[in-house]
C-alpha cells in the first residue's frame, strides 16, 4: 500500500499590510527592511490596535505614514517630545517615535535628551545613514571622519566638523534610561539580532520602566554612491568599526 | 524530489535592488527580467534548490516577496 503523505503549504513570510505600496525609497534602502521589522514585532506582540507612530521630517517620516498603524506626521526635531507629550495624555496608548540621525543628533538633541533625562516612558527607533539622504546627502551628525559628502567632498574632517554623534552611548548613562542598543540590517544575522532588541525596547514601554531607544545602522546607497552589495561591505568595513554593535544599557526592573 | 519551498515575486513592487539575490544561500533567485517600470527586477531562477528558508523575504526592503514552504507530514 502507498502512504500517502499530505503537503502543507505553510505561509513564511507576507507582504504586510502597509497603507502605501511600493514605499517611496530609493532601491536598496534599508529603511524598508526595519519598517517591515518593526511591523512583525508589533504583529507578534498583539500591538496595533492601540499603537501611535510619530514620524518627523526625512526619509523615515514616509515609512512612519505607510505603516499601518495610527501616525502623527511632526516637524523635524521634536519626535521625543510630541511623543512625550501623547504618552502624558495617553497612557495607556503604545507610543513609538522614528526618528533620522540628522533628527536626533542635530535639531532635535535637545528634545532627545530632555526626554531621557526626565525618563520619559516612550520607545525612540533612530535610523543612522551617516547623511541627510533627502536633501542629497549632506553631512550629518553621525558622518563618519573620512567619509565623502557634498559639503566635506574631502572627506569629514574632525577640525572642522568635530566628531561622530552616538546617540544610545549619550543616554544610557543616564538614570531614565531603561535600554540602549544598537544594531544593523545588512545581513539577515544582524536583522534577526536586532529584531529581538526592537521587541526588548517594545517591552520595556509596557512594563513601564521608561526611556527606550534603538539605533539601526542603515545604507543610503544614492547618497553613498554605492551599489546595495558595495553597502553591505562599507557598513561592515567603514560604519561599524565607528558605532559599535550591541546593548549598552539593559534595565530588568524599577528601581523604586 | 518534491518542492519544499516556492517564493512569489510581486512585479510592480521590485526596484531591482538586488539584495535578494545576495543572501538567496541556494542562488536560486536572479536579476535580468525586465519589469514592469522597464527596469532589471528579480525572478524566480531556480525553482527546483528553492528550501522556503525566508530570508530573501526578510531582506526585500520593498515587501514584493511572499515566501511559502511545503511541509510533508504522514496522516494521522
Amino acid at each position: 500500500m502507498i502512504e500517502e503523505t499530505a503537503i502543507t503549504k505553510n505561509l513564511v513570510c507576507k507582504t504586510p499590510a502597509f497603507r502605501l505600496l511600493p514605499l517611496g525609497f530609493c532601491a536598496g534602502c534599508h529603511y524598508g527592511i526595519i519598517f517591515r521589522l518593526i511591523d512583525e514585532v508589533l504583529e507578534e506582540m498583539e500591538l496595533k490596535g492601540i499603537t501611535v507612530c510619530i514620524g518627523g521630517g526625512g526619509c523615515s517620516a514616509m515609512g512612519a505614514m505607510a505603516m499601518d498603524v495610527d501616525a502623527f506626521g511632526g516637524p523635524h526635531g521634536p519626535g521625543t517630545a510630541i511623543a512625550s507629550a501623547l504618552k502624558r495624555v495617553c497612557p495607556d496608548n503604545f507610543i513609538f517615535a522614528i526618528q533620522g540621525d540628522g533628527e536626533q543628533g542635530a535639531i532635535g538633541l535637545g528634545s532627545f535628551v530632555a526626554a531621557a533625562v526626565r525618563g520619559e516612558n516612550i520607545t525612540i527607533i533612530t535610523m543612522n545613514n551617516a547623511c541627510y539622504g533627502m536633501t542629497g546627502g549632506q553631512l550629518a551628525p553621525t558622518t563618519p571622519l573620512g567619509m565623502v559628502t557634498p559639503t566635506t567632498p574631502e572627506g569629514r574632517d574632525q577640525e572642522m566638523a568635530g566628531f561622530p554623534f552616538h546617540g544610545p552611548e549619550l543616554v544610557a548613562p543616564l538614570r531614565g534610561v531603561a535600554y540602549a542598543a544598537r544594531g544593523t540590517v545588512h545581513t539577515p544575522a544582524n536583522r534577526q539580532r536586532s529584531k529581538k532588541m526592537v521587541k526588548t525596547a517594545f517591552q520595556k514601554q509596557l512594563q513601564r520602566l521608561g526611556f527606550a531607544v534603538v539605533e539601526f545602522i542603515c545604507a543610503c546607497p544614492t547618497n553613498w554612491r554605492l551599489s546595495p552589495v558595495d553597502c553591505a561591505r562599507y557598513i561592515e568595513e567603514k560604519m561599524i568599526p565607528e558605532f559599535p554593535l550591541g546593548e549598552f544599557k539593559n534595565v530588568e526592573k524599577n528601581e523604586g | 524530489m518534491p518542492k519544499k519551498g516556492e517564493i512569489i515575486i510581486d512585479e510592480r513592487l521590485c526596484k531591482g535592488c538586488a539584495l535578494c539575490v545576495m543572501f538567496c544561500s541556494k542562488k536560486c533567485i536572479s536579476m535580468g527580467k525586465i519589469g514592469p517600470g522597464g527596469i532589471p527586477i528579480a525572478h524566480f531562477s531556480d525553482p527546483e534548490a528553492c528550501t522556503g528558508c525566508g530570508v530573501c523575504g526578510w531582506m526585500c526592503p520593498d515587501m514584493a516577496i511572499e515566501v511559502y514552504e511545503y511541509v510533508a507530514r504522514r496522516p494521522l
